[in-house]
């Protein structure tokens, strides 16, 4: 009797293993510090923009969700190591990871890089960054804009270059502290750091557009397309445009909907 | 970008990696002994700060003690953030490092036998002057090899100073990778790192050799 259900207890725990490495799991990559699109919520849960559209596009397709929170650096390395299957996180396509090979969904969020600076600190055009202590989060779209597009601008600022920071929040608190003047960033991380910290005015200049999308390893073109048609799915039976208002953001940078006249 | 120009911009950051390594030691190393010296004091209050001290130092990692010392002072008493961050980055460094010397110099200390004291007192020795000329330099021979690991530890250690955006030689590697899509940068960073470490090897073994006098 003893062995009779032994074996049993094998054989249900042999099937339970089986089913478990049928059932696809989907390892999402994210920035969890990147408030409105994938951070730690109150809760202690991950919420955010990106990891809910991610969430309704694994239900579609039966997967199990794992949400994988990388060090934004070394996102890339990370991805090709396997640790998760894609980085979606409010991520500008760059044109640098294409011809690295990696395949990039269309987009999906247009996007502006903006200043962020604190009210009485002097600035309200870019020409008044002149010798001013301006921050960039290391690794964003805003750093390379300031390397490569506005490496004229950042050359004004104090020390001839932004000072590198390791996240937004940082960057964010020191602009509040008066230790920076001003910060290169994207514009709804902007608007999230201006309800946390009193007193930040953003510049009405647009540093440079971008757009948002989805990195996959390179040979994932398969993979990619399966997202792109869940997330259109998801533009058509309109969550795409409740998530956006949930979270705050503005409906005009929703590049996937179908433009108004 | 071509792998000279990526060399050329990460020396550039060198410079602060360097003032970080030697600062650190400037300070932390006399500040280790008055740490050990405390420590080993027969005053219980005192003995006992020290003891927390160091056990606080060692327990938390260095980059929360960065994270502390840099913008503790903003959270918890609205006070400014330094904008010259060399100033934060040596004090948590220095602080770090005096709790890790400090040990060792009193594990050196303690290993001297008590004859020592009794003889050189019988000779006439003040106890300063015995620990000064007789008991020091014994401790200084035997506590160098594990001096080394420290500071090998510390020139890899000056990384960390990134948590709060003090530009040193990795943070640059880091902007470049970044904007590059590249891994050059990290190789070229482990080789700087070891380069830096072989000399300090080099330096130490210099002075381990001077002070193994009774070979």
């Amino acid at each position: 009797m003893m062995k009779k259900s032994l074996a049993l207890l094998l054989a249900l725990s042999l099937v339970l293993a089986a089913s478990l490495a049928l059932a696809d799991t989907f390892k999402m990559g994210i920035d969890a510090e990147y408030p409105p699109f994938s951070y730690l919520d109150d809760n202690g849960e991950y919420a955010g923009f990106d990891v809910e559209m991610c969430k309704a596009v694994c239900e579609m397709n039966g997967w199990d969700l794992e949400i994988v929170p990388v060090n934004w650096d070394f996102k890339l390395n990370s991805l090709d190591s396997g640790e998760h299957d894609c980085v979606w996180s409010g991520m500008t396509i760059l044109d640098s990871m294409k011809e690295a090979g990696y395949v990039l969904s269309f987009p999906y969020y247009d996007n502006t890089q903006v200043v962020l600076t604190k009210e009485g600190n002097g600035i309200a055009t870019t020409a008044d960054l002149a010798g001013k202590r301006v921050a960039v989060q290391l690794g964003t779209s805003g750093q390379e804009l300031l390397e490569n597009d506005q490496s004229a601008l950042s050359a004004t600022f104090e020390g001839g270059a932004a000072v590198t920071m390791e996240n937004f929040n940082i960057c964010g608190t020191e602009l509040a502290a008066g230790s920076v003047d001003a910060v290169v960033i994207d514009l709804p991380v902007a608007q999230t750091l201006q309800k946390k910290f009193s007193g930040l005015v953003i510049l009405d200049e647009n540093l440079g557009s971008e757009q948002y999308g989805i990195c996959f390893r390179s040979g994932d073109d398969a993979l990619c397309a399966q997202v792109e048609e869940g997330i259109m799915k998801l533009v058509e039976d309109g969550t795409y445009l409740s998530l956006a208002e949930k979270y705050g953001l503005d409906p005009n940078v929703l590049c996937l909907l179908p433009k108004a006249e | 970008m071509t792998i000279l120009t990526m060399i050329a911009k990460m020396s550039e950051g060198l410079g602060r990696t360097c003032a970080i390594f030697f600062l650190t030691l400037l300070f932390s190393l006399p500040l280790g002994m008055l740490v050990a010296l405390l420590r080993m004091s027969k005053n219980r209050a005192v003995s006992t700060v020290t003891k927390v001290y160091i056990s606080v130092l060692r327990g938390t990692p260095l980059m929360l003690q960065l994270l502390a010392v840099t913008y503790g002072p903003f959270y918890l008493f609205g006070l400014g953030v330094a904008r010259e961050k060399l100033v934060p980055v040596i004090i948590a460094f220095a602080l770090n490092y005096a709790a890790y010397f400090a040990e060792i110099y009193r594990g050196g200390i303690e290993s001297i036998g008590r004859g020592q004291y009794e003889a050189a007192e019988v000779l006439g020795y003040s106890r300063y002057q015995c620990f000064l000329r007789i008991i020091l330099p014994q401790v200084v021979k035997r506590i160098l090899p594990s001096v080394t690991n420290e500071v090998v530890t510390l020139v890899k250690d000056t990384s960390m100073a990134f948590t709060v955006a003090y530009q040193e030689m990795f943070t640059i590697g880091k902007q470049i990778a970044n904007s590059q899509t590249s891994f050059m940068p990290f190789v070229i960073a482990g080789v700087f790192y070891f380069l830096f470490n072989a000399a300090v090897a080099f330096v130490m073994g210099a002075f381990e050799k001077r002070l193994s006098y009774y070979r």
